[in-house]
């Protein structure tokens, strides 16, 4: 081991003990929990809001009794074929009562979406929106109780369904794997990068970073401290996998096989789950979580490199917008990238190097090429080593050597203006 | 081996406009102990740092061992900061290997001399204990500890007595001497002339950002004239009593206080016995190195308020 790798290494777990050691530690591996309560709460929340909307709504049929036999039956027909499913049929019969539709349209107690009022060849629909699928809908069942009427009594269609069930996976499925995969990276590591960029104001508040620098090289100091945090993050994700897996299993176990298989075949997860991405999916497993890495080392070493310049806890509160931006900006790149494979877009957000680690995971699972992963991980590594190099050197001829208050956007004047005194000659020279 | 540990070179700094160090070089002897005195604020700090190659001097170069580059030789220095700083979480053992680590020992070889260390110095007591429930002098010679546990060829201590008390004072004294019987070299810096008078070997006194003086520490007290404090036995005319004495010579309470010239001192001891007013009290000593840095550092002053007045004419003529 030289001693740049094995001072990183002294770096890293000082680092690494000094999160995980902490009782604050608990609550941020526990934060997800309080995620999913919130996810919960709001779910319930939300269906049962849904639930009280659904029962309030319907249509109103203001019919002839003649025709309330032919409408129920159109309605029992047309109802299931419906990409969403109607309202409920509310047939009332024709009575001076019922005369009009905008009445009965704002009757309270309910949501009306539409009216149909008249003889069926000619009905008014009074709807709340113009050209809603309600009004549509209403429309079409006068015309088709009329059709029904026309062509008498119809032989019933008895259809045999048969689902394609190992037919290949298609391309939509393996563009949303792919955008599953920039998100999950995305998500990882906005919630866990983010912290290098407050993790050497320790250093700086309590001085160490003096004994730092006099130690070992500021490049191993700052290597060392991403590779603590990759290590927290990992262990973070490790946890939840563990979690993930052992609750998989329990319920598995809990649940009868054929309930599940009664489920898969209706599900559309399953469907996802049964297909598979371009490059298969231990592959493609593998290769995200490489990605994650090198994502999370490259805005990690941005945001070290950032957060090192800046001279509070104030400043570094600010910069966490911008940096949150930053990374919103990256995933929207890639999101961008996903939606269309082999496009300028897709090349160029594969290429630029912060948005290239969620690019390249997406493109694992729509294309099957697998040696240009390696050459993306190179050079995503490359420019881990360059941030980093840049963000010492930064570090050194700043805030190390200027004392206090220094900003790089003023190092020219200061360079200017300590030329300007060597012209001049020191006081004591004379 | 080199003759010389640390060879430093025109070393030059600015801060913005100002020029923090100018042209300061040190030559630190190997197994020597070295004193970089000066004023607050005259550029030691930044000297050393330039010479650990912590700050890229602007100009001059920084050697150690003979030729090597201070970065190149990491594992072989120890350094205490000007700035104490130390993982306020961390147990003092953990700390001390930790800073050991840095410096590539092995992390259970530097717990064991930690331990080693810490009960010598009178701090067994504290061991195990987090660094932030320890007083601050206790917090500075656990870094101290930490700076020397590799066993570093040189050890560079920014300031290492501020901040301790007397009996602390005296145990870093103690370690200091040992670490140079072991065979170290010590380059420390102060403004605390007691200690660089006892401990140092040689001196160096930085002020105004320059080096004004660089020898042993008789040769900086050499500087000054040798003080006479000399009490007269007869109580008589001030005057006839001044008359044998040189011209300067003041009165304080009953003694007379001069300076006078090696060279002066068998011809006065002549004069005083024959003038027939008698001793009762005769003191002749070299000031202390206290008197000769104070004399340095005003004269470097003066220097400075002489020039600004010049730069202050010229610019009203100009």
């Amino acid at each position: 081991m030289t001693p740049f790798i094995r001072s990183m290494f002294v770096v890293a777990r000082r680092d690494f003990l000094a999160i995980v050691a902490t009782p604050t530690f608990l609550l941020f591996l526990l934060a997800p929990l309080f995620m999913v309560a919130m996810g919960l709460a709001g779910g319930v929340g939300a269906s049962q809001l849904a639930d009280s909307a659904r029962g309030a709504g319907r249509i109103v049929v203001v019919a002839d009794p003649a025709d309330i036999e032919g409408l129920r039956a159109a309605d029992t027909r047309l109802r299931t074929a419906m990409a969403r499913e109607p309202a409920t049929l509310d047939i009332r019969i024709v009575s001076p009562a019922n005369a009009d539709p905008v009445a009965i349209a704002r009757e309270k107690g309910s949501d009306t979406y539409a009216v149909m009022s008249g003889p069926l060849t000619a009905p008014r629909i009074v709807e709340r929106e113009q050209g809603s699928s309600a009004g549509r809908y209403l429309a079409l069942l006068a015309g088709d109780v009329l059709r029904a009427r026309a062509a008498g009594p119809l032989p019933s269609v008895t259809p045999g369904f048969e689902s394609l069930s190992s037919g290949g996976t298609s391309i939509a499925v393996q563009q949303s794997l792919g955008f599953g995969a920039v998100f999950i990276i995305f998500l990882l590591t906005l919630l866990l990068a983010g912290q290098t960029v407050s993790s050497l104001a320790e250093e700086k508040g309590n001085k160490v970073i003096e004994i730092l620098a006099a130690a070992v090289p500021l490049e191993s100091v700052f290597l060392g401290k991403l590779l603590g945090m990759l290590g927290v993050a990992v262990l973070f994700i490790a946890f939840w996998m563990i979690v993930a897996m052992g609750g998989g299993l329990i319920a598995a176990a809990q649940v009868d096989p054929a309930a599940i298989a009664a489920a898969g075949k209706a599900g559309k997860a399953t469907a996802a789950l049964a297909s598979m991405p371009a490059t298969g999916w231990a592959f493609f497993l593998g290769i995200g979580f490489a990605y994650f890495i090198l994502s999370f080392l490259l805005l990690g070493a941005v945001f070290l490199g950032v957060g090192a310049q800046a001279g509070s806890v104030r400043e570094i509160q600010m910069l966490s917008l911008p940096i949150t931006i930053f990374q919103v900006g990256m995933f929207s790149l890639s999101a961008g990238a996903v939606s269309a494979p082999g496009s300028g877009l897709a090349h160029f957000a594969q290429i630029f190097p912060f948005s290239s680690p969620l690019a390249m995971a997406a493109r694992a699972a729509t294309d099957d090429a697998k040696a240009v992963h390696l050459l993306a991980l190179g050079w995503q590594a490359i420019w881990v080593a360059l941030v980093i190099f840049l963000s010492v050197r930064l570090f050194r001829s700043g805030v190390l050597s200027g004392g206090s208050g220094w900003k790089f956007w003023r190092r020219t004047r200061c360079a200017g203006a300590a030329a300007t005194l060597t012209e001049s000659g020191s006081p004591q020279s004379h | 081996m080199s003759d010389f540990s640390v060879e430093a070179n025109g070393l030059t700094k600015y801060f913005g406009n100002y020029k923090a160090v100018d042209q300061v070089s040190l030559a630190v002897p190997t197994g020597s102990i070295y004193g970089v005195l000066g004023p607050n604020g005259a550029g030691k700090t930044t000297s050393l740092r330039m010479t650990l190659g912590i700050i890229d001097p602007d100009a001059g170069t920084s050697r150690l061992f003979g030729g090597q580059r201070p970065q190149s030789v990491r594992h072989r220095i120890g350094y205490l900061p000007e700035e104490r700083g130390l993982y306020p979480g961390m147990k003092a053992r953990e700390a001390i290997a930790f800073m050991g680590a840095l410096r590539g020992l092995d992390w259970s070889e530097g717990r064991r001399r930690a331990a080693g260390f810490m009960t010598e110095l009178g701090l067994e007591r504290v061991i195990d204990e987090k660094i932030r429930k320890m007083s601050k002098g206790m917090a500075q010679m656990i870094q101290l500890i930490g700076s020397i546990v590799h066993a570093p060829d040189l050890i560079v201590l920014d300031e290492p007595f501020s901040g301790l008390d007397p009996v602390n004072q005296e145990r870093l004294e103690m370690l200091v001497r040992r670490e140079r019987d072991r065979g170290a070299t010590i380059l420390f810096s102060t403004h605390v002339m007691a200690h660089a008078e006892r401990l140092c070997d040689r001196i160096a006194i930085i002020a105004r950002s320059a080096r004004r003086f660089e020898g042993t520490v008789d040769e900086a007290r050499a500087l000054l004239p040798m003080q006479v404090r000399y009490t007269p036995r007869t109580a008589g005319d001030p005057a006839a009593v001044a008359a044998n004495l040189p011209s300067g010579a003041e009165l304080r309470g009953d003694a007379w206080h001069f300076a006078i010239q090696d060279a002066d001192v068998e011809p006065l001891l002549a004069r005083i016995t024959a003038s027939g007013h008698g001793v009762t009290g005769l003191s002749i000593s070299r000031p202390a190195l206290h008197d000769a840095f104070v004399h340095i550092v005003r004269q470097v002053d003066a220097g400075f308020d002489a020039d600004a007045t010049e730069d202050a004419v010229e610019e009203a003529s100009a």
